[in-house]
């Protein structure tokens, strides 16, 4: 019955308003009285950097956190969410970042589970053809009887949606939703958000920070800034810059001038390396490069061509199936991730939360991981936890990581502080080396700048930096080389002052230019 | 909830104190024990006075107490055995084989120096106890070191393997005793033949010295997981293998190494419980009881959360436990199964009041005007 509140809603009307919401967790207040509103038929964008309180927002929303202050109205009525059950049965949905689905299990059983109707028996087919109906109506496309271990992120996403919306979701959260997207996959993902927009049920506010999206699709933006509202705005009235601006505080430069070094000697050799993927099929085809100090090379790939596996093989996390890698003038194709830390490399890996860091670990715990070997912290066998603290204090300030102490859990670091801290754990080192794999993937427009800036800072002090990514923009704007990656093969090396957007971007999707030496 | 004008919360914590989890141990061994008085109140029994027959059998009385010291060392060494494993993330359910076969290192051991031939036999205790306390650890290591290897390298679940190698070693242990095996007792009984009194382990009045060994190696834990670089090593993977592997830390090594640790660790205990504690000095007919009671050491280690110095208090409150319930159940003629009952509880309750430890009562005293907004779904 609770369910009529939305039931009657005209396009324009205001479906769903919090009022001062505030919520405070030890040390940190995630929300200050945050004034909120979304009407019937509106993409509404929030926006904020990292830990400026949006997933908190959202999650208040959602019924996962109760508000310490303030009150959440829906279709004009004050409701109280106990959990996510109660949102859900209003007529709220959610997408998360992280995937909460069934691996092994098929689309449609995912999309069904949990769900009143689906009963004690399921009826696949006929709640099939109603899926079907969703899908065609907003231009999903996804087999439905495919398990989701073998989807891709973006089909999963999907999945989230689909799931959602069968639940009957009025008001649809999307919390980053094109963080994990190739490309194409994104846009096929704004079209379906403008389809859901154009019905009347389908309200879709999301969370991103990437700009060009929001303005690409949004009606409205939110802006948050340190648990705050700074601004909302209507996007047709802003640009990139003044909405940058807003978010940081600041004025934010989007273009880097890339730093004149004279390069050196090569540092990384690699010839015809090739590599297979965890299921086994070859994902490396032999590719060769060189990178020298002081100089940066971009490979610049759609997730899952195989610039994963390499940045693995080169941290001596993987088993390189065949082909050469030298660094200086010293075979290492078979040497341990431990050696290759010690002789001078330095690994910025993608999954910064499973790989990178160690949630349950302090932040000095966190940075012993690329000293406990070092003889400076550590003698006869005894990690020097003291000295470790202060190094850490030290990064905290000079990297600007936003976190307490460096007693703090890692787990309770936004993304762009861990992304940060790991930054600093590794370019203390001083590597000759740096493989950054994906290195601003999630960051805020004030992160990424930084993050950017601080690999731009190593290569001056002549360090070779491999760096891997799938924003164009940033492989463009850093790399004195890009190499354009595609099905486990270069389909290039190109100087980065010949470089066009759109050459590299035809070359990520696969074709070769003539003429050119690969 | 609410009662009177309290309103009572669940917070989650965001960090526990020292303090605070033994304080929430302690209280939930005081909870234990009162809901275990209802058992003696059916049965009829003043549960003070048990209580104090327990306690005062446990923890004074002359023959009590050394009962209760040698189940503490057996257990402590047990509950270390499953600590190692256990902070790299690994589960060793195989203390109770690994020991078996540490006893039946030190037995070997003691068999090939002559230790077999004569119970007087003239055997020189400062070169044969080492070497005994050697040959059982390395004979639990052995054992360990077949799981985490076929862990570590292959990735086979190491409490399937660890489980299944008790039994091997159980009847391994039962051929070598039995009728015609090669440690039988000369007078068969199915039974090993008996230490010879010139290797007894040195006692100090009646404990074996054999507690030095337990507290110091537990203390010697504590010290490898909070300063050296091995400690660090084996939390990280047991915290994220994945992580600890970025950072150079061998996933093959570090389980291979934690259960050669923890197997020859059990393997003491092994040592200490046929061949240094008063009055047995051989594998008993009944060692199968002892491997039982090296599960405890499972429990112990979870109630201590990997600690090895928690290990020491609770160690010794579930000896001494064990120890005065099954005298109580003998003075006060209850039934079977008292001991085995008093120490569920207290099981049960600790694990129970774990819950503790990441999440606290918080109450606020309710305004006389609240702000009830409240339409729910």
């Amino acid at each position: 019955m609770q369910r009529k509140l939305l039931e009657e809603i005209e396009r324009g009307e205001t479906v769903l308003e919090a009022r001062g919401i505030t919520k405070r967790f030890p040390g940190v207040v995630a929300n200050d009285g945050i004034d909120f509103e979304i009407k019937a038929g509106e993409i509404h964008a929030i926006l904020g950097e990292n830990g400026a309180g949006k997933t908190t927002l959202m999650n208040i929303l959602f019924g996962l956190y109760q508000p310490d202050e303030g009150e959440i109205r829906i279709g004009g009525q004050g409701v109280h969410f106990r959990s996510p059950l109660d949102a859900i049965d209003l007529g709220i949905g959610m997408v998360h970042q992280n995937r909460k689905l069934v691996p092994a299990h098929t689309v449609i059983e995912n999309i069904i589970l949990g769900h009143p109707k689906a009963g004690r028996i399921l009826n696949l087919r006929k709640t099939g053809a109603e899926i079907e109906d969703l899908c065609e109506k907003y231009g999903f496309g996804i087999d439905l009887k495919a398990k989701v271990w073998q989807l891709s992120e973006g089909e999963k996403q999907v999945v989230e949606i689909l799931k959602a919306l069968y639940r009957g979701a009025k008001v649809l959260i999307l919390d980053e939703p094109t963080s994990a997207l190739a490309p194409p996959e994104t846009r096929r993902l704004l079209a379906s958000i403008e389809a859901m927009a154009t019905d009347e049920l389908a309200i879709v506010p999301f969370i991103t920070h990437k700009l060009p999206i929001v303005l690409s699709v949004s009606d409205r933006v939110t802006v948050l800034r340190r648990g705050k509202v700074t601004a909302r705005l209507n996007t047709r009235d802003v640009t990139e810059t003044s909405l940058a601006k807003e978010m940081v505080g600041r004025e934010v430069i989007f273009r880097l001038e890339r730093a004149q070094v004279e390069p050196g000697a090569p540092i990384l050799t690699v010839e015809n390396l090739t590599a297979r993927s965890d299921k086994g099929f070859l994902a490396l085809k032999g590719v060769s490069f060189s990178v020298r100090e002081g100089e940066i090379l971009g490979i610049a790939g759609i997730s899952g061509n195989g610039q994963h596996e390499l940045a693995e093989v080169l941290a001596g996390l993987r088993k390189a199936e065949g082909g050469k890698v030298s660094f200086g003038d010293k075979e290492i194709t078979h040497c341990s991730a431990l050696e290759r830390w010690q002789m001078g490399m330095g690994y910025i890996p993608a999954e910064r939360v499973d790989v990178g860091s160690i949630g349950d670990f302090s932040l000095t715990e966190n940075v012993t991981m690329n000293y406990y070997f070092d003889r400076e912290f550590c003698r006869q066998g005894l990690v020097d936890y003291g000295k470790l603290c202060n190094l850490t204090e030290e990064m905290l300030s000079e990297y600007d990581v936003a976190a307490p102490g460096p007693d703090t859990k890692a787990k309770n670091l936004s993304g762009g502080n861990l992304q940060k801290l790991i930054l600093a754990r590794v370019l203390t080192r001083k590597p000759r080396l740096i493989i950054a794999n994906l290195p601003t993937q999630g960051l805020d427009v004030g992160a990424t700048e930084f993050v950017r800036n601080k690999l731009i800072e190593a290569k001056k002090e002549r360090a070779g930096v491999l760096l891997i990514s799938e924003d164009l923009d940033e492989v463009l704007s850093l790399s004195d080389w890009v190499a354009p990656i595609y099905e486990g093969e270069f389909m290039g090396i190109i100087h980065g002052d010949e470089c066009s957007r759109e050459s590299i971007g035809a070359m990520m999707a696969g074709s070769r230019p003539e003429g050119l030496a690969s | 909830m609410t009662i009177g004008s309290y309103e009572f919360k669940l917070e989650k914590r965001m960090v526990l104190r020292n303090w605070e989890a033994a304080l929430i141990s302690i209280l939930a061994i005081v909870f234990a024990l009162l809901l275990f008085s209802l058992i003696f109140l059916f049965a009829g029994i003043n549960p003070i006075s048990a209580y104090q027959e327990i306690f005062s059998y446990a923890f004074v009385n002359k023959f009590g107490l050394p009962l209760t010291i040698n189940r503490f060392i057996f257990l402590l060494l047990c509950t270390s055995a499953f600590i190692i494993p256990y902070r790299a993330g690994l589960w060793n359910i195989g203390m109770t084989g690994q020991l078996y076969f540490g006893a039946l290192g030190a037995f070997g051991a003691l068999m090939a120096l002559g230790g077999k031939e004569s119970i007087r036999a003239e055997l020189n205790p400062l070169l044969l106890i080492p070497l005994m306390l050697f040959a059982a650890a390395v004979g639990g290591a052995l054992l360990g070191a077949l799981a985490g290897f076929l862990k570590g390298k292959y990735n086979i679940n190491e409490i399937v393997v660890t489980m299944v190698l008790n039994f091997v070693a159980y009847w391994l242990v039962a051929y070598m005793i039995k009728e015609g095996g090669p440690f039988m007792n000369p007078g068969g009984r199915g039974e090993s033949f008996e230490l010879p009194p010139s290797v007894y382990a040195p006692l100090l009045g009646d404990i074996p010295f054999t507690i030095f060994l337990a507290l110091g190696l537990a203390l010697l834990l504590y010290f490898l997981f909070a300063k050296t670089r091995l400690g660090y090593e084996i939390k990280a993977h047991g915290l994220s293998p994945a992580a600890a592997r970025y950072a150079g830390i061998s996933p093959v090594g570090i389980p291979i190494l934690v259960f050669i640790l923890g197997g020859a660790i059990a393997g003491l205990a092994g040592y200490h419980y046929f061949a240094a504690v008063p009055g047995v000095y051989k594998i008993a007919r009944n060692y199968g009881y002892f491997g039982d009671l090296a599960f405890y050491g499972i429990i112990c280690g979870l109630i201590s959360q990997g600690n090895p110095l928690a290990a020491i208090p609770i160690t010794l409150l579930f000896g001494g436990l064990s120890v005065g319930g099954r005298f109580v159940q003998g003075k006060l003629h209850m039934s079977f199964g008292v001991d085995y009952a008093l120490l569920g509880v207290l099981m049960i309750s600790l694990v129970a009041f774990q819950f503790f430890y990441r999440y606290r009562i918080v109450w606020t005293k309710i305004a006389k005007e609240s702000p009830d907004v409240g339409v729910s779904g």
